[in-house]
């Protein structure tokens, strides 16, 4: 019984498959929308955009050492203004606009690094 | 751990903010005046007591005022 239901999955998810597999020609032949989304950014390639920014940030003791674990306040002597001032940086480097809300609660590169992967308009 | 921010300081860090994005948008030559501006005017009233709320809040009036005047785009570099 089991197997015949599994047959009869099968089935219908070639049908489907099929369907589906169709469909994209005609609307592809119509339209071909171009949509350079962020599914090229890949989580090194974000964390390793984002501490180049904060090492180009004025304001930054140079000698600190920048990873993922960089804390804005602990590690880099920013006060509140100052991250905000970087927060800006990074939002122009990707090209979008972080919401007050969520840009208050950041404060570390991993933070950073977190949002703009979960952030599909970023570039 | 750092202190929790008050709504009042909140709004602050909003304006500044603000401030900085709208620097970002002159010409970029001009750019570096425009922070330098921002800085020292948000910078004159660092020591302010977080609780003298009547002068935090006519503060944030004033530079909201002075935001939406120097954001226009007929205002090009700042001294």
């Amino acid at each position: 019984m089991l197997s015949s239901m599994l047959r009869g999955s099968s089935v219908a998810l070639r049908t489907v498959s099929a369907r589906s597999l169709a469909r994209p020609v005609g609307v592809s032949a119509m339209m071909s929308p171009i949509r350079l989304y962020s599914s090229s950014l890949n989580k090194d390639e974000i964390s390793t955009r984002i501490i180049d920014v904060v090492k180009a940030f004025d304001k930054t003791t140079a000698s600190a050492q920048v990873t993922n674990e960089t804390h804005f306040a602990k590690d880099l002597g920013l006060d509140s203004l100052d991250t905000v001032e970087l927060l800006v940086a990074i939002e122009e480097e990707f090209d979008i606009e972080i919401p007050d809300k969520v840009a208050d609660e950041i404060k570390s590169v991993g933070e950073a690094v977190k949002y703009i992967e979960t952030n599909p308009e970023a570039n | 751990m750092a202190k929790r921010i008050s709504g009042l300081q909140r709004e602050v860090l909003q304006v500044y903010r603000h401030c900085i994005r709208a620097a970002h948008r002159k010409p970029l030559t001009n750019q570096p005046n425009f922070v330098r501006y921002i800085r020292t005017e948000f910078s004159k009233y660092r020591d302010i007591s977080r609780k003298d709320f009547s002068t935090i809040e006519h503060l944030l009036r004033v530079g909201n005022r002075r935001l939406k005047m120097y954001s226009a785009s007929e205002v090009k570099d700042i001294h």
